[in-house]
């Protein structure tokens, strides 16, 4: 028979089926991995929570020709407070959202899994700091490719005077450097953001009022634009 | 492909949820070999419960009159309102017997990625009830899902400012089953939740 082990963690699931749900996972070294675990819907089933999304399991499937089918999972971490909590719930959430857009299937995917790790286990540990969605959707544009230009400008390189912004050009720029669309940014926000993207997502430093809601601002439209695509979790207004 | 009388029943039995191109075809087979009157008994429960049936005015509950029965029963008390996805889910918790609130059905639940947001849901109408009503508390009986739990943490921030108590229905185990066979977040969220003997 040929049954593989993998471990991921849960992005989504979806009905399919009668009673069977097809479940997306993030693996480390298989990248995006759908399964089809059968009778989970089911109030008695075998599988319980096990396969709700955030949670980073342990695996063993039976490769079918299209999908493979999940016969025995193991909690690796389960992120239990995550469910909690509203902020964190909906963080959680949008963590899962942006790296289920910015991977895909049989592509091995370390840093984006080991980043959503990272994301869940700091949701975990207590409140959310205000600035932890920010920073991880910096780390997650870092990890596809598309970081913004924080410390230098986008057009010239230079390191002083980023005073501008520009979505087009990738991020800030210097009062010399033109770009259609460029935005003028609160002075110090190029560094507020950059000390986010540099830091440790369980040790994120003290936030700030002031920059706080407009790094995230930037920082989303940023994302939105380079992926090209809205990220729905961040509408939900609560 | 079957003659197309046949093959117009195969389609729209297979767009049934549950019911696959197989099922579909093994139904038609059947209904072709019913009693005439028995096919157009079929056909008239289907159609006629779609005349007949609408939402209650004020839960959004199924029913045939302008509110449901439950909502019509004097005895029912209106401070305790249970909140559900769906209409169905009502009658899994009327036959406990262990309700004797009224119920509101919310439609759904959040869910950001299939772009379900409280707007797409009914928690205005349900707002309005507070004080229409009466309503203390706020039984959230959505699914021990992220949308449901998530659903159930908005309503208990957006409804415990207006002085309503809300909670949340516990997770716990299937009476009956051996508890080795629990897994561990059922089991955590039992323990959480346990009860003084
Ligand atoms: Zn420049
Ligand atoms: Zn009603």
């Amino acid at each position: 028979m040929p049954l593989r082990n993998d471990q991921g963690i849960v992005l989504r699931g979806f009905p399919f089926g009668e009673a069977d749900r097809v479940v997306v996972l993030l693996s480390p070294n298989h990248g995006k991995v759908r399964a089809v675990a059968k009778g989970v819907r089911r109030t008695k089933s075998r599988f319980g929570g096990r396969l709700e999304p955030f949670t980073h399991v342990d695996l063993v499937l039976y490769e079918g020709r299209n999908l493979d089918t999940i016969t025995q999972v193991s909690v690796i971490e389960a992120y239990p407070a995550v469910r909690g909590d509203l902020d964190r719930v909906l963080a959680a959430g949008t963590m899962v959202e942006v790296i289920d857009a910015v991977t895909q299937e049989e592509e091995s995917s370390i840093r984006a899994f080991l980043l959503l790790r990272q994301g869940l286990a700091a949701l975990d540990a207590g409140p959310r700091h205000p600035d932890l969605v920010a920073a991880f959707l910096l780390k997650a544009a870092d990890v596809v490719g598309i970081a913004p230009a924080l410390e230098r400008c986008a057009g010239c390189g230079r390191r002083d005077g980023l005073t501008k912004f520009s979505l087009a050009a990738g991020g800030a720029l210097c009062e010399r450097d033109t770009a259609s669309g460029a935005v003028a940014l609160r002075p110090g926000l190029t560094t507020y953001l950059a000390r986010l993207a540099d830091s440790d997502l369980a040790d994120l430093p003290e936030h700030d009022g002031v920059f706080s809601g407009e790094a995230m601002g930037v920082t989303r439209r940023f994302i939105e634009y380079h992926l090209d695509r809205g990220i729905k979790s961040l509408a939900i207004d609560a | 492909m079957f003659e197309a009388p046949v093959q117009r029943l195969i389609d729209e039995l297979s767009r049934l949820p549950g019911i696959g191109q197989k099922s579909a075809q093994r139904l038609a087979f059947h209904v072709l070999h019913i009693e005439e009157e028995d096919a157009r008994r079929l056909a008239d429960a289907i159609t006629s419960m779609r005349e007949q049936v609408r939402l209650c005015a004020r839960c959004f509950n199924v029913t045939d009159t302008e509110q449901c029965s439950i909502c019509r029963d004097l005895r029912r008390d209106p401070a305790e309102v249970c909140v559900v996805e769906r209409a169905q889910d009502i009658v899994v918790i009327e036959r406990t017997q262990e309700f004797r609130g009224r119920y509101h059905v919310l439609g759904g639940a959040i869910s950001p990625i299939e772009g379900i947001g409280p707007e797409q849901l009914r928690i205005q109408e349900l707002v309005a009830r507070i004080d229409d009503e009466g309503i203390k508390e706020i039984i959230a009986a959505t699914n021990p899902t992220v949308e449901g739990d998530t659903t159930a943490l908005y309503l208990a921030r957006l409804l415990k400012p207006l002085g309503v108590k809300v909670t949340r229905l516990a997770s716990g185990l299937p009476v009956g089953g051996d508890l080795d066979y629990a897994d561990e977040i059922t089991l955590g969220r039992a323990l959480a939740g346990r009860l003084e003997l």
